[in-house]
């Protein structure tokens, strides 16, 4: 029984023969390809691939005798590309046509290898920049390189759809905790942004502030102009304070500024000083001049012996209608009150 | 969603996902809107792992006809073309160049196509494809689908395979389920260059 080279390579594109003493008769044209650059007929096993598999053989025989049959080896030249392999002692009286004939088997039969890349398949498609023509059509190359590509696409996608999610939903956060009016935060941000500072017993101070004359602006001008007015407003606030505060709209011309680590009454009443002057600064709005000041309660966090948000703003209530008896544009802080 | 386990619902959302693309990068967002306005949709972009309802695609593509005022088979077909050499979409046209090193053994890897297209995503419903080979380089593939355009898809993924392998062949869309290939020339041109292994990035 006779199976020509060809034959055998069209089969076992990766197929080692070995004679009994472990040269190489032939191999493969994948497995060539693998070893390019090398003297591949007629040298030793041993010298063309380190065994991985099974521990401590180095020669074929060591291989076969140990392992059974499968084995794992890599090319000495090219460590990267892992191989498995089947093998099998021939019978004496099977011949596989090789390249030259040293001679002829003389002790037992020739040694038969099959080898495949296993998972290193991909690595080796590109480094050895193989085709389709060179896996056997039997084998599932061609599938799992689809698979690998095709599973990198879904998880391409699934991933843009979470980056596309996760921009949607900050979008959807950021709308709940912002006043569409004027742009600043909103009640629910500012109790937030309270709660957390409170328990982190963080310092901070916290202005209060009612607009005075608005409601005449109101009722003289329009909603218009009122909205306009609180729109000029939240644009004074937010010039005002650091990216790290909070300047909130809590109520029809109520707002609330959280100054985290500011709790110096000479800087607090000076940032609300300043607010007050720059709200009363004359606007006009379609050329109609609309007046406003401001009134601002102030309270810090350490006259408070265990700040909660709902003590804070009860004090910060207290200080603004001490502000509002003051007189208009006034900033009142309220330093010591029984909480 | 009430639709959820309905069949074909996946195929919608690739179909929606990718007519999305075409008629953006084709004739641009200002167009896609009003094409989602007509439909009365609450939102202007899909995506391609969600579910939607059956059906959904063919609907948006007939107010697409009459946004773009041409046929919805052409506009199906062309879409075909673009998700092969829109080069923003290299991913569809490499999974189809698995299919086989010449343009016949692609056609005959389309019978495997929803075994290929389940290993990666398991609960799509791929039309089923049946080649048969009727001569010498002719060939009749049937692809049943519950959407209508999914054939007229195919239609145009096919005629862009033909360039892609270099490869001289007409296309015939019979009506029906129905598309004939009759290959003319297999080494027409040089076709496109194609790597088992993705370039390196």
């Amino acid at each position: 029984m006779t199976i020509g080279h060809d034959g055998l390579s069209r089969f076992m594109p990766m197929h080692l023969l070995l004679d009994a003493s472990g040269c190489v008769i032939s191999a493969g044209p994948t497995l060539m390809r693998v070893l390019e650059g090398q003297a591949v007929i007629g040298a030793r096993f041993q010298d063309l691939f380190e065994v991985r598999s099974p521990g401590g053989a180095v020669t074929v025989d060591e291989v076969l005798d140990r392992a059974g049959q499968r084995f794992r080896i890599v090319p000495r030249h090219r460590e990267r590309v892992g191989l498995r392999g089947l093998g099998q002692r021939l019978p004496v009286d099977i011949a596989l046509g090789g390249g030259a004939s040293e001679g002829g088997p003389s002790e037992g039969g020739a040694v038969l290898l099959n080898l495949s890349f296993g998972i290193d398949l991909i690595a080796a498609v590109r480094e050895f920049c193989l085709t389709d023509a060179d896996f056997a059509a039997t084998e599932l190359a061609m599938e799992l390189l689809y698979l690998a590509e095709a599973n990198a696409a879904v998880t391409r996608e699934l991933r843009g759809l979470n980056l596309r999610l996760e921009g949607a939903r900050v979008a959807a956060a950021e709308e709940a905790l912002t006043d569409p009016l004027t742009g600043l935060r909103n009640r629910r941000a500012a109790d937030l942004v309270l709660e957390r500072l409170c328990a982190a017993q963080a310092p901070f101070g916290l202005l209060h502030m009612d607009l005075d004359f608005f409601k005449s602006v109101n009722d003289t001008l329009g909603h218009a102009a009122g909205d306009f007015v609180l729109e000029t407003v939240g644009r004074i606030l937010r010039e005002q304070v650091r990216a790290e505060d909070c300047a909130a709209r809590v109520g029809g011309d109520e707002f609330v500024i959280i100054l985290s680590g500011r709790t110096d009454p000479e800087t607090l009443q000076a940032i609300a000083t300043r607010i007050i002057a720059r709200v009363s600064e004359p606007m006009a709005f379609e050329g109609q001049p609309c007046r406003v000041s401001a009134s601002i309660g102030i309270v810090r966090s350490l006259d408070l012996a265990a700040p909660d948000a709902v003590q804070i703003l009860a004090a910060a209530d207290r200080a603004l209608y001490a502000a509002k008896h003051a007189g208009r544009g006034m900033a009142v802080l309220l330093a010591s009150h029984g909480a | 969603m009430a639709s959820e386990t309905i069949l074909g619902a996946d195929m919608d959302a690739l179909l929606l996902r990718s007519l999305q693309g075409y008629v953006r990068d084709t004739f641009g967002p200002a167009i896609w809107q009003a094409v989602c306005r007509r439909s009365s949709l609450a939102v202007e972009t899909f995506e391609p792992m969600l579910r939607y309802d059956a059906g959904m695609a063919d609907r948006v593509a007939e107010h697409a006809a009459d946004v773009l005022g041409r046929p919805v088979e052409t506009i199906w077909e062309d879409m075909g073309t673009y998700l092969v050499t829109n080069p923003g979409q290299e991913g569809a046209r490499r999974l189809l160049r698995f299919g086989g090193t010449s343009y016949a053994d692609f056609l005959h890897s389309l019978e495997e196509m929803p075994g290929r297209a389940r290993l990666a995503l398991p609960d799509l419903d791929l039309p089923v494809i049946t080649l048969r080979e009727i001569g010498a380089d002719q060939f009749e593939i049937w692809c049943k689908s519950q959407l209508r355009g999914i054939l007229r898809v195919l239609v145009g993924m096919l005629t862009a395979m033909a360039d892609d392998y270099g490869t001289l062949c007409l296309i015939t869309p019979d009506g029906g389920d129905r598309i004939t290939v009759r290959i003319l020339d297999s080494f027409h041109g040089s076709g496109r260059r194609f790597d088992l292994a993705l370039p390196e990035r």
